[in-house]
């Protein structure tokens, strides 16, 4: 082979089969699979809710207020009458439904924006990168509390809002990839060889820098179900009677005092759950894809 | 790092035991005499006629009123009002003139606050001119019981004599003069925070108390705690506590483990929930009585769709009360029939005025131009507990008569904002606001009249009520008051303004230590009745 | 270069940041396109009030004339009045911003603590058993809600096992607070050696305290041990280990040179904690700068709001320019070009 070509064979990633892939992953990090499977079994009760869950979640069973976990209501009702489990499940659909499009949109601001200034410094990158810092001035839950109950209580802001803030996060990590990379060899051989700017980095720079965006991208959901449970907890973004565990919280604060724990108990769970099986993916992947960490096996 | 870890594993166990042995409260009455409140909010305001959260609770215990109910003993042998008897307090005694216009009043002589000034007659002309000026609360009293608000209507005679002059006789005005506002203020000491641009001394009256009640405020943390001490000098019977601690806790939940926990004597705004689960508890007293305010869902006469009576006759039909008794309220109270509570004298009588019938809702709403039923926002705040809850049956129960109801959470502010008098911009809400006088005119006044009504919220103004309001307003004759006050509820209720759900019962928690209680139409207990008894 | 040029370097550097923050917090009333002068005054406001506002505040002018108004007034200590209460932001901001540090100290310092040797261990011994439940224990503080943490620690230990107080604040109701002269009843209890209230104070820290230790150590434990492995993997430490070093030293030298980072990481950590102090605050009714802010943000008490959020992002500044300075103080080799 050319130099070329092999350098171009080191740009691309090996073809292995998705099965052996996955064998592998699970081999090298414990924590990523258990989490991922965490993820993948709210996942699915996320997806089928409608159809498992024994109640409606917010049908009212006037004769049953604030009844404790029995036969009939597996988590016990609220103080409105509704089956809490019943509302625990369908909970995970916002769940879901809030982090998988704002992780999206982090990505898709934070990763192109990233690639951007890392590749073409100068003072883009300068501007970009000190607006970004300064943000980091400001405690992510107070912004996204302020910013929502200013702007405006719906769903729609919230995952935008949380989206937008979770987004320097990207920017940073894939800059720095493509700040090291840009002086590695294959990228100047590239350069020699007259590939145009934009196929360098959308081919060779993306593959290779986005491997750590990757990992961070379930750091990020487990962040983003979280501060969205807190607005909720706060009574910001999610109405009543919508099953959202922050909101379910938030009304189980109050019962708890008076011995009915169930009510805020098992969304509590289920939210430590769900974020924990995203810590854990996100953990697992950074080891993986950690070159230092992974020379260390001693 | 085995330091570190030493140093670690010590701290933890120093704390931990420490915790153990820290643990466990003192219990309240081997502390003296003070007395502490677990209260929602430390008073925002101190001045009456800006009533904001925790103002009236506070207000009432450092200013009295000209006149006061009566008392006798109910049949269990507990102290209560007697609204049929009015009694002279900060005034000694009362004449009438034979037209009903002119009422003159002696003072009580050697009434003095803290910082020993004896009351006189320069006191009430300053404090009604603040009001008059103010045009709040005070203003809205004065008027509503025919007192001149355009200038004069409070006149000093001499030292110990003020007249009052009136627009037409009233049989309101004893009762109002119950009332701690217009507040009965030291205006030696207000005159000297007064300013060019602030003649009454609002700001300073805003955070201070200046008047001759059993207590007055000595410390304020504003978020944190008020503290009260006794007036020294107080003219009356020397309260038992020297001392009242108003603490701000503003989860129900805390206030109920801290009454629990003997840690406080009295837990304000206890939700039904709450209220039921302390009624176990032989270390709390819980009493509930029948509300004076409706838990209403008010509904605005001049925004679409409810600006066609049948619209909101419908909602009422379609409106199941009992079942929101019963998930809301626990199975306390029972349907309302009009917005003057049953134990207020000139109350409507009679059967629930719309009985639930989601088919007759249908059909009104369809001769309405509905057919299909409609999609409503109901909004709601966090001012009441039962808003929320409301909210969600509301949203359940009506959809049997194809209305679509989407909850939607307000401030509490904004809520306030929204449906005063000058505003009225809200279609369809959450609000309570009562009658603090136990009169039936006094009430309709407030909440029916079409422009003088404060609490009408809902720009309901129909010229028969306003005018049977008018004239109740000034009939003695308590026959012809009452037939009058029967006719205005009865249209009242045509018109359906409010969806008519039950009066919030009322619910007191406190320690069974404390002895006393005499319960007040404004829901507030006065500290100076209260004694702790082991 | 010298400490005193770095530092001043470092100032003039802050300044930018700080116009930049302000003018973010300045936005907060204008995002939402509402009347920023009912944000601010309120709803209860009249309409002599409200045009008050709009003139002090220039809303009819473009909208830089109206940040330089912002601005000019926040410098001279002006930070607007709370329509809840009455009174000036910056007055009640600086009464209420020792009782949040006091917790933040606490916490942050029993999760420092308890934190730093354990990371330091299970990077040692990493891989091991050890690591392993550390690793999860530290994965499950990061997803633990602090609010849910605060609630459910209340609900064991008051409520089930009545070890500790109600969570009602600082002091218990039936004890006169010491004279404020740190604002810490803790402190000011000593000083004014009155043991009750040491006592009282000390048993109300309790929860909050290792809530916030719990919330905090997770972060500190994974950042411990990601650079102490990174010292450990160093040139420096594999040459010690080679020539023979024992344990014990290697050990010592590996957290000696994993202070610097460690300490850098908890000061930017710092930023985030504040805000699980709030959090922290409005559960246990603390009363400190958090509850107000957090209280402010529910009702939409915007003056309020922005001086909050000035305050935490201020906050972050101070620490970040201190940190700096600690590092270049501590460690002469550090580059003072930044």
């Amino acid at each position: 082979m050319t130099t070329f070509e092999n350098f171009r064979a080191e740009a691309e990633p090996p073809e292995y089969s998705v099965g052996r892939r996955m064998i592998g992953l699970a081999r090298r990090s414990g924590t990523a699979t258990i989490g991922l499977a965490v993820v993948v079994v709210f996942g699915v009760v996320a997806l089928i809710a409608p159809l498992i869950i024994p109640y409606d979640p917010v049908a009212i069973f006037t004769d049953r207020l604030l009844q404790p976990p029995s036969a009939t209501h597996w988590f016990g009702t609220d103080g409105n009458g509704m089956d809490v489990f019943s509302r625990v499940l369908y909970a995970a659909r916002y769940a879901f439904g809030v982090a998988v499009p704002a992780v999206t949109i982090s990505v898709l601001i934070g990763v192109p924006l990233g690639l951007l200034t890392g590749y073409r410094g100068g003072m883009f990158d300068e501007v970009t990168v000190r607006f970004m810092d300064s943000l980091r001035v400001f405690p992510l839950i107070v912004l996204a509390l302020a910013v929502v109950a200013a702007t405006g209580q719906s769903l729609l802001n919230v995952i935008l809002i949380i989206g937008i803030l979770d987004s320097p996060v990207f920017v940073r990590l894939v800059r720095a990839e493509v700040l090291q990379l840009r002086s590695s060899t294959f990228v100047e051989a590239a350069v020699a060889t007259g590939n145009p700017v934009r196929r360098i980095l959308f081919v060779h720079l993306l593959l290779n820098s986005t491997k750590g965006a990757m990992a961070q991208v379930a750091v990020r959901a487990a962040w983003a179900v979280r501060i969205m449970a807190t607005l909720a907890f706060f009574g910001v973004g999610i109405e009543a009677p919508t099953p959202e565990w922050g909101s379910m919280i938030r009304q189980g604060a109050e019962y708890m005092a008076t011995g009915q724990w169930w009510v805020g108990v098992f969304p509590g769970v289920a939210l430590i759950l769900l974020v924990l099986g995203f810590n854990m993916m996100g953990d697992g992947l950074q080891d993986l894809f950690d070159p230092r960490r992974r020379a260390e096996k001693r | 790092m085995k330091f570190l870890k030493l140093t670690s594993l010590f701290a933890t166990t120093a704390m931990v035991g420490i915790l153990v042995a820290a643990g466990g409260a003192t219990p309240v009455a081997a502390q003296g005499k003070t007395l502490i409140i677990g209260a929602v909010f430390t008073p925002e305001s101190l001045d009456g006629d800006i009533n904001l959260p925790g103002t009236q609770n506070t207000v009432v215990q450092t200013y009295e009123g000209i006149t006061r109910y009566g008392r006798k003993k109910n049949a269990q042998g507990e102290e209560i009002l007697d609204s049929a008897v009015i009694e002279p307090h900060l005034a000694e005694s009362w004449t009438t003139s034979a037209d009903g216009k002119l009422v003159t009043f002696k003072l009580r002589r050697g009434v003095k606050g803290p910082s020993g000034n004896e009351m006189n007659a320069d006191d009430w002309v300053w404090s009604w001119d603040k009001s008059f000026a103010q045009k709040r609360t005070g203003n809205f009293i004065a008027r509503v019981s025919n007192v001149t608000t355009s200038g004069g209507g409070v006149e000093k005679v001499d030292d110990y004599t003020v007249n009052f002059h009136l627009d037409g006789p009233s049989s309101i005005l004893l009762k109002a003069l119950t009332l701690y506002t217009p507040s009965i203020y030291d205006s030696k000491i207000t005159k000297d925070q007064a300013t060019a641009e602030d003649p009454f001394a609002t700001k300073w009256i805003l955070k201070n108390t200046a008047g001759f009640g059993p207590y007055h405020m000595s410390e304020l943390k504003p978020g944190e705690q008020a503290v009260f001490t006794e007036n020294p000098n107080y003219f009356g019977k020397k309260p038992f506590f020297d001392r009242v601690v108003f603490r701000m806790v503003p989860s129900g939940a805390s206030r109920l483990t801290l009454l629990r926990a003997g840690q406080i004597h009295i837990a304000e705004n206890m939700t039904a929930q709450q209220l039921n689960e302390l009624k176990k508890d032989k270390n709390v007293t819980v009493r509930v009585f029948p509300g004076r305010s409706v838990a209403a869902v008010r509904m605005n006469s001049k925004i679409k769709p409810f600006d066609d009576v049948r619209v909101r006759q419908a909602f009422n039909f379609a409106t199941n009360k009992q079942t929101i008794i019963d998930t809301v309220f626990l199975g306390e109270g029972e349907p309302a029939r009009s917005f003057v509570a049953d134990f207020i004298d000139g109350g409507l009588m009679g059967s629930e005025p719309y009985p639930y019938d989601p088919v007759k809702a249908k059909a009104l709403l369809a001769d309405a131009g509905y057919p299909n039923g409609l999609d409503v926002e109901l909004n709601y705040s966090d001012i009441n507990a039962w808003e929320e809850p409301m909210a969600i049956q509301l949203q359940n129960i009506l959809k049997e008569s194809g209305i679509n109801v989407t909850p939607k959470r307000i401030t509490g502010s904004d809520m306030r904002a929204r449906s005063h008098i000058k505003v009225q911009d809200i279609p369809f809400f959450t609000y309570e606001d009562g009658p603090i006088v136990l009169d039936a005119v006094y009430a309709a006044y407030l909440i029916a009249h079409g422009t003088g009504g404060v609490s009408n919220r809902t720009n309901l103004s129909v010229p028969r009520i306003n005018e049977l309001i008018d004239l109740a307003r000034v009939e003695l004759d308590p026959d012809k008051a009452r037939s009058m006050m029967d006719e205005l509820q009865k249209i009242w209720v045509e018109e359906a303004p409010w969806i008519l759900t039950t009066f919030t019962p009322v619910g007191e928690a406190y320690s069974p230590k404390l002895k006393g209680f005499v319960s007040y139409p404004d829901n507030h207990e006065r500290w100076s009745d209260l004694r702790l008894e082991e | 270069m010298n400490v005193s040029r770095f530092l001043v370097r470092r100032l003039l550097l802050v300044v930018p940041l700080l116009v930049f923050i302000t003018f973010f917090t300045f936005m907060l009333t204008r995002l939402g396109g509402g009347d920023a002068a009912a944000l601010i005054s309120g709803p209860n406001s009249t309409a002599a009030e409200l045009d008050m506002i709009r003139a002090e505040l220039g809303l009819d002018e473009p909208l830089l004339t109206q940040f330089w108004i912002y601005i000019s007034s926040a410098v001279q200590g002006d930070l607007g009045v709370s329509w809840v209460n009455k009174r000036p932001v910056l007055t009640d901001l600086i009464e209420r911003l020792p009782i949040t540090l006091e917790l933040l100290f606490w916490g942050v310092g029993l999760g420092a603590l308890i934190g730093i040797p354990v990371g330091l261990r299970a990077a040692r011994d990493h891989n091991q058993r050890f690591d392993q439940v550390v690793r999860f224990f530290s994965l499950l503080g990061f997803s633990i809600p602090t609010y849910f943490l605060g609630l459910v620690m209340i609900l064991v230990f008051f409520y089930f096992l009545g070890w500790s107080p109600p969570a009602m604040g600082r002091i218990s109701l039936m004890i006169t607070p010491p004279p404020a002269v740190t604002n810490s009843y803790l402190i000011d209890g000593l000083i004014a050696a009155r043991w009750e209230v040491v006592q009282s104070a000390f048993s109300q820290l309790i929860l909050p305290v290792i809530a916030m230790a719990i919330i905090a150590a997770a972060p500190i434990i994974k950042q411990t041990r990601a650079i102490a492995m990174d010292v450990l993997s160093s040139e420096y430490v594999r040459t010690s280990e080679a020539s023979g070093l024992s344990r014990r030293v290697i050990q010592s030298i590996v957290a000696r040179n994993s202070m610097t980072p460690i300490i850098t990481f908890i000061g930017t950590e710092l930023t985030a904690l504040i805000g699980t102090a709030s959090v922290l605050e409005f559960i246990f009714a603390w009363g400190g700068m958090g509850q107000y802010g957090l209280q402010a943000i529910i009702q939409g008490d915007f003056s309020a709001v922005q001086g909050y959020v000035l305050a935490l992002a201020l906050f972050s500044v101070i620490v970040f320019v201190v940190i700096d300075l600690v590092v270049v103080l501590i460690e002469p080799r550090a580059d003072m070009s930044a």
